[in-house]
């Protein structure tokens, strides 16, 4: 971490990404706001005429808003797959409950003796419309423009998760990579494009409102070429498609990797690991970065492509624990050990199968598989303590955490809790070094490459090794961080690149050499 | 020209708000509708413009019926006072002003000249008020926007709903004074609602007494003082019944019982046989000394206790069943 280069350094390095992620991100926005106001501010005016209806609008209005912005992202993907269409569908319906809401009052707030005399004098509906409750209603549908564009901004953040790029690219690939840096570079333009446009919006609502009349000739052109900003970045491309995580975009073992060491360049997609193998299986993306043992593997029928360069180092997993804690139970180290060796690679995928696929509880396939192997014993509820066990939000995690919870509550009289769902590495492993959960499984290469931040030269040495890797992580662990790795508990989960078993075969794509050879050529 | 011909309204709760209701107002005159609140007068006046529509009954505006008539276009040809003015905050002075006649597409030049001229007018500095917005004008210079407003495209039907209600008793009197010496509003066929008994004194030619939605006599003013139909009618004026009386009186009313007196030294007449009995005694009391009278046969003077004398004359003959007043 002390040998990160400084945030100037960082965003000069990035300048170009930061920049074509900042255009995406006000685009997203102003689509999403764009397609809300043409029709919030027309659903607003109707339910002002047809009173029955207002109650249901903005109930469904409202109820759209209370859904978390994670949540809706992820109803969007059945229904729009993953990429721009769903993250503007999410952002649309988040700015229309603002934006109906405040066309509705504002025109019910309008002084009725202004509209009676508007009627009076022979005003039409429509001109009454134009002329004197939209007019005097500006102020407050603005308003609703101004909560809906900072929610907007906020929320497009989260459209990194499906594919449809923005800042939070940045934001949520530093969090994994545990570079603050990159979470800055993300985080702090985001805070400054809703900053700026609340006080462009809040500018527009002071105007008197002879001047918006002329100013609002220009909004909706504004909108369009905010808008426009979204394509620009995508008019690059290759044939096939890859969507990468947050965290192994950033890697040295992920996608920097595969561009220095294979030279592989092709069209790229930032995506939530949640969604990524179903977005492959489905034809979205073309390529992945998968995880060896994950469940879903099986499930889509992917195939891992050939690691011809070596550039993915072994990932063993273990458990790694305060070294407090183990001094202060030291019944704790024996009962986790009791899991070393045990689990191979197929067995973690097929355990992750259950889970992930056919939704099985992961407390319930930690228990099966214990009581299978001969290793459940009863709860004894102890007293003597607590343990607090951490996972991180995907993949083996939340099975293995289950695992050591029931092996602690069996085998110690310590009572053992979970905190699983730590969203990546740095999470997790704050909480580890700030003593809010006592131990997590983690992977050694991640230890080494991301926690650790091993120098290049360090790296090389040690890649080809597992034994090599594990015994220098364990060394550096307990010196820097007082931190103990116990025994690694047997599978290998590395990364890889995956396709479509179809498609790598009707390709003959085998390695990631042969990948890079097709690129060439198509 | 306005006909109303058994005019009935009932709202929601079923109740009926006008019952009945038939007047007719001429061109140049002025009817005004009076009573309590509730009493269906501002539901009747609302209905000629079409804001609320009749169960039953005709209205007619300058001979055509109302329903025959495009709505917007019939609004357009009326104009159309408010109690709180109803100015649109979004616009100037000059635009408030030009709403109708915008409406009607007449042409900016036209529009702007006119709206000067009734600035003029009302009173309204052009210089200084032209560009401002309503909210930087006073009350009563808010009202004489709205009242020029509804005369921009110089309807043939005025209608004003309660227009100086909003106004302290100062400015109320002063712009009602305005209103009354405007040559505009002679060629008009004008309906103002009011509680205000003394301003319905004052501004209407007939007074048109509602009450529970059903009128109760309409007349003159010197007609519903001293002929009351009901109880209802005479009780209503009962307050101020010494100033009402000597108001709607005018002097050629009290003609035959003043004396003959033709005044001596000074031959300048102070007032007309058309001024009414209360200015007489303003000027007789200002002065206090008799004061000189110009009928259309010849000049006579009187003092205090002869006005006096023959307004008390004149009422014992007029009210056969000798009501007794405030005067004692």
């Amino acid at each position: 971490m002390e040998d990160q280069p400084g945030f100037p350094e960082f965003v000069q390095q990035q300048a170009g990404k930061l920049l074509e992620q900042t255009l995406q991100h006000i685009g997203l926005t102003f689509i999403s706001l764009l397609i809300a106001v043409v029709i919030g501010v027309p659903l607003g005016i109707l339910i002002t005429r047809r009173k029955k209806l207002a109650g249901i609008v903005l109930g469904i209005a409202g109820v759209l808003q209370t859904i978390p912005s994670i949540a809706l992202l992820g109803f969007m993907i059945p229904l729009l797959g993953i990429g721009a269409k769903p993250a503007i569908m999410a952002l649309f319906l988040y700015a229309l409950l603002p934006i109906i809401r405040n066309t509705y009052t504002g025109i019910l707030q309008v002084d009725p003796v202004v509209i009676d005399a508007a009627t009076g004098m022979g005003m039409s509906k429509r001109q009454l419309l134009y002329r004197v409750q939209l007019p005097l209603a500006m102020p407050v549908l603005l308003a609703g423009i101004r909560t809906a564009t900072v929610i907007n901004v906020g929320v497009a953040t989260l459209a990194a998760y499906i594919a449809a790029g923005g800042l939070g690219e940045f934001i949520f690939g530093g969090i994994a990579l545990n570079n603050t840096n990159m979470i800055l570079a993300g985080a702090i333009p985001a805070a400054l494009l809703a900053i700026i446009f609340d006080w462009a919006v809040a500018r527009l609502q002071k105007l008197r409102a002879q001047k918006v009349k002329t100013a609002l000739y220009f909004l909706p052109f504004l909108l369009v070429i905010l808008s426009s900003f979204y394509l620009l970045p995508a008019a690059y491309g290759s044939s096939l498609v890859a969507g990468f995580t947050p965290e192994f975009m950033g890697r040295k073992d992920g996608n920097l990797g595969l561009k220095q060491v294979y030279g592989l360049h092709m069209r790229t997609v930032v995506i939530s690991d949640m969604i990524m193998y179903k977005a492959a299986y489905e034809k979205t993306l073309d390529v992945i970065s998968g995880s060896t043992t994950d469940g879903r593997v099986r499930a889509f029928d992917l195939q891992a492509l050939t690691d011809d360069k070596h550039i993915f180092p072994p990932y063993y997993a273990a458990p790694i624990v305060r070294q407090e804690t183990l001094d202060k139970y030291p019944e704790l180290a024996p009962a986790l050990n009791k899991l070393s060796g045990i689990i191979n690679d197929s067995v973690m995928t097929e355990l992750n199968y259950r889970v992930d696929h056919l939704k099985q509880d992961p407390a319930a396939v930690a228990s099966d598989f214990l009581k299978a192997k001969g290793l459940l014993q009863v709860a004894k509820h102890g007293t003597k303590g607590t343990v607090v066990i951490g996972a991180k939000i995907f993949g083996d995690g939340y099975i293995l955490a289950n695992m050591y919870k029931l092996l602690v509550n069996g085998y110690t009289e310590l009572e053992a809790t979970t905190k699983t769902g730590l969203g990546g590495t740095k999470i997790c492993f704050d909480a580890l070094t700030n003593g809010q959960i006592d131990l997590y499984p983690e992977y050694s290469g991640t230890g080494l490459l991301v926690i650790l931040q091993a120098d290049k030269s360090v790296v090389d040495t040690l890649i080809s090794d597992n034994q090599k890797v594990y015994d220098y992580v364990s060394r550096e662990f307990m010196q820097r961080y007082h931190i103990k790795w116990l025994p690694p508990i047997g599978f290998n989960n590395t990364y890889a690149l995956m396709m479509r078993r179809q498609q790598a075969a009707d390709l003959h794509i085998t390695s990631i050499s042969d990948l890079k050879e097709y690129l060439l050529h198509h | 020209m306005i006909k109303l011909e058994h005019v009935n309204k009932s709202f929601h709760n079923g109740k009926p708000a006008v019952r009945d209701v038939s007047f007719e107002v001429n061109t140049g005159e002025t009817l005004v509708l009076l009573g309590t609140s509730g009493s269906g007068k501002t539901t009747t006046l609302r209905m000629i413009n079409r804001l609320i529509a009749p169960d039953s009954g005709q209205i007619l505006v300058n001979g055509e019926s109302v329903n025959t008539q495009q709505t917007e276009a019939l609004r357009r040809n009326i104009g159309y006072v408010l109690q709180d003015n109803g100015l649109f905050p979004h616009y100037t002075v000059a635009e408030n002003i030009g709403i109708v006649p915008t409406l009607l597409k007449w042409d900016k030049k036209r529009i702007e000249e006119r709206t000067r001229s009734l600035m003029e007018k009302l009173r309204l500095s052009v210089a200084d008020h032209y560009d401002e917005y309503p909210q930087q004008l006073s009350g009563g210079q808010q009202q004489r926007v709205g009242l020029a407003r509804a005369l921009a495209a110089d309807p043939a039907v005025l209608l004003m709903d309660e227009p100086f209600g909003a106004l302290d008793p100062v400015t109320r009197a002063s712009v009602r004074k305005e209103f009354r010496s405007l040559d505009e509003i002679h060629n008009k066929t004008v309906i103002m609602v009011t509680h205000d008994v003394p301003e319905a004194f004052e501004l209407g030619n007939r007074i048109c007494l509602m009450d529970k939605g059903a009128i109760q006599q309409t007349g003159t003013p010197a007609e519903l003082l001293f002929n009351p139909v009901n109880d209802f009618v005479s009780n209503f004026f009962q307050e101020q019944r010494f100033w009402l009386e000597l108001n709607a009186l005018r002097l050629t009313d009290i003609r035959s019982w003043l004396s003959d007196t033709v005044p001596g030294e000074n031959h300048a007449p102070v007032l007309k046989g058309e001024d009414s009995c209360w200015d007489a005694l303003e000027q007789l009391t200002t002065l206090s000394a008799p004061v000189n009278i110009l009928f259309n046969d010849k000049l006579v003077r009187i003092d205090t206790s002869e006005l006096m004398h023959a307004f008390t004359q004149y009422k014992q003959t007029v009210s056969g069943h000798g009501r007794s007043t405030r005067l004692s």
